[in-house]
């Protein structure tokens, strides 16, 4: 109960962070696309 | 002084919510990012720039006359914080030791280093009792003094980050830390510790490694046009000298100290730390500390858990930067961007203290003429008031997201100079960026969110 009525106090907490999140989602991704990119392609392909 | 120190006034008409302010932040890193990347093709910083002032007056100000002064006058005001912390009043407001320490010395120095140069080398006490004492043993024994041992390689930072982190218990762990009495003899103890080691050691390898408060300052220097060689004053390019820092060990330990130690400050205000706090209390005091140690022992875990993750945070996006490949290990990709910590530092400390240094600050003038606290007025000054109005809570706020943001571009600019020396390839340089750019984007956030907190 107590964690939904201080809500208001840690979602702007968590609002000062959301920056730092949506930066290291894009560097997974990028990270994800950079390997792909450099593994060796299958026969089938 | 805490509450002074960190403005606890409402901000009741900002345009935007504080939180918004972090995203600003965050773009403005972005955009600079980008724009380093397109408009910064070469390294700039590594080279050595440096001209001598003109007409004389840079080998004026670094001249052994102007250097005996400052010494008297480091020497004068060391003595100074020992006699007003043992024999003055125990109240830490009217007490001269309590303010010249944190405020004026731990503070103040920051800015007169940044500004103009290492000033605190001219003015260290150490170092001039220290080269007294060996100009004193050299005249009576009329002979040259033995050779002082070889300064240990492995021993690099690490006797500064201990003084450092000391420093920081003494200021935000110890309960009667601000006490006038227990400066005096920490003073004291510290004074102690450095001669011996000065005399083991050397005067300038124990300065220059070792001795707490020159190193720290000196780092915060190397933000300064100005620079001294061989006894002359000269100018060197805006933030070459943060680029010719040679990282010894323990250098990214007292960075993560300086700005973990801020942190905790900053966070120790919140409601993050003032839920979980008591909880660690009550296990120290089940324990069977007393109820003051327990509140010491928690704080401590909680210096040094903030000061870990600090110096993991740093270390991930270095390790992470590793990842783009160019064959650095983590460990020195630490070391080759560890001055980028430096401006953060600067930020952290400018930020979180920028009303500290500017109220109390104003102290200084009544303190230095009743230094004791007893009434007296020795030059004049003792009725001098500390003027709150000075600055307003807004403005407060905006100068403190301007040094954020500032420290932080300063920070991404050498990170990016330093990525071009490093590496062969242009794209892998601007790639490897991407995590330290994580990095700086991290600090602002939580740079920004602790000053909410002090704020709120």
């Amino acid at each position: 109960m107590s964690f939904f009525a201080h809500a208001g106090h840690w979602l702007t907490s968590v609002a000062y962070f959301i920056p730092v999140l949506v930066f290291l989602i894009w560097l997974g991704v990028t990270q994800l696309r950079e390997r792909r990119r450099r593994r060796p392609r299958g026969r089938g392909d | 002084m805490s509450l002074i120190a960190h403005g606890l006034v409402g901000r009741s008409d900002l345009p935007i919510p504080e939180w918004l302010f972090g995203w600003g932040a965050a773009m403005v890193l972005v955009v600079s990012f980008v724009a380093l990347a397109l408009l910064w093709p070469q390294p700039k910083l590594q080279r050595e720039h440096w001209r001598a002032l003109p007409g004389g007056l840079g080998r004026a100000l670094a001249s052994r006359a102007v250097e005996l002064i400052c010494g008297a006058l480091g020497v004068f005001l060391l003595g100074m914080v020992i006699w007003s912390g043992l024999r003055g009043t125990q109240s830490p407001t009217a007490n001269f030791a309590p303010t010249f320490i944190y405020v004026i010395f731990w503070l103040g120095l920051v800015a007169v280093s940044v500004l103009f140069g290492d000033v605190f080398r001219a003015f260290n006490p150490w170092r001039a009792v220290g080269w007294a004492c060996a100009w004193l043993a050299r005249t009576v024994s009329r002979a040259e003094l033995p050779k002082p041992l070889d300064y240990p390689r492995q021993l690099g930072n690490w006797p500064a980050v201990a003084g450092i982190f000391a420093f920081a218990v003494m200021e935000l762990v110890v309960s009667d830390g601000d006490e006038p009495h227990n400066l005096a003899v920490a003073t004291m103890v510290y004074s102690a510790a450095t001669f011996i080691a000065m005399a083991l050691y050397g005067v300038e390898a124990w300065i220059e490694r070792g001795e707490a408060f020159s190193v720290y300052f000196n780092l915060f220097s190397r933000l300064s046009p100005f620079e001294t060689r061989d006894h002359v004053v000269g100018l060197r390019r805006p933030l070459s000298g943060l680029a010719a820092l040679k990282p010894v060990a323990g250098t990214v330990a007292l960075l993560a100290v300086v700005i973990g130690s801020v942190t905790f400050d900053g966070a120790a205000e919140g409601p993050l730390w003032t839920g979980i706090a008591p909880d660690i209390v009550n296990f120290f005091d089940d324990l069977g500390l007393s109820t003051q140690r327990a509140f010491e022992v928690t704080f401590l875990v909680g210096l040094t858990a903030t000061i870990l993750l600090i110096h993991g945070f740093y270390r991930l996006g270095t390790i992470g930067a590793r990842s783009v490949g160019g064959g650095f290990s983590a460990l020195q990709l630490a070391r080759a961007f560890v001055h980028t910590l430096v401006p953060i530092a600067l930020a952290y400390v400018a930020a979180h203290y920028f009303t500290l240094l500017l109220f109390q600050g104003q102290a200084f003038w009544a303190l230095i003429s009743d230094p004791l606290g007893n009434g007296s007025d020795l030059f004049g000054t003792a009725d001098r008031q500390v003027d709150y109005a000075v600055i307003g809570a807004n403005a407060t706020w905006y100068w403190q997201v301007g040094f954020v943001v500032g420290g932080h571009v300063l920070a991404l600019t050498l990170a990016h100079d330093r990525a071009l020396a490093l590496y062969e390839d242009t794209k892998l340089a601007v790639r490897s960026q991407y995590w330290m750019l994580a990095v700086m984007v991290g600090f602002t956030s939580l740079a920004l969110w602790l000053l909410s907190q002090a704020n709120g």
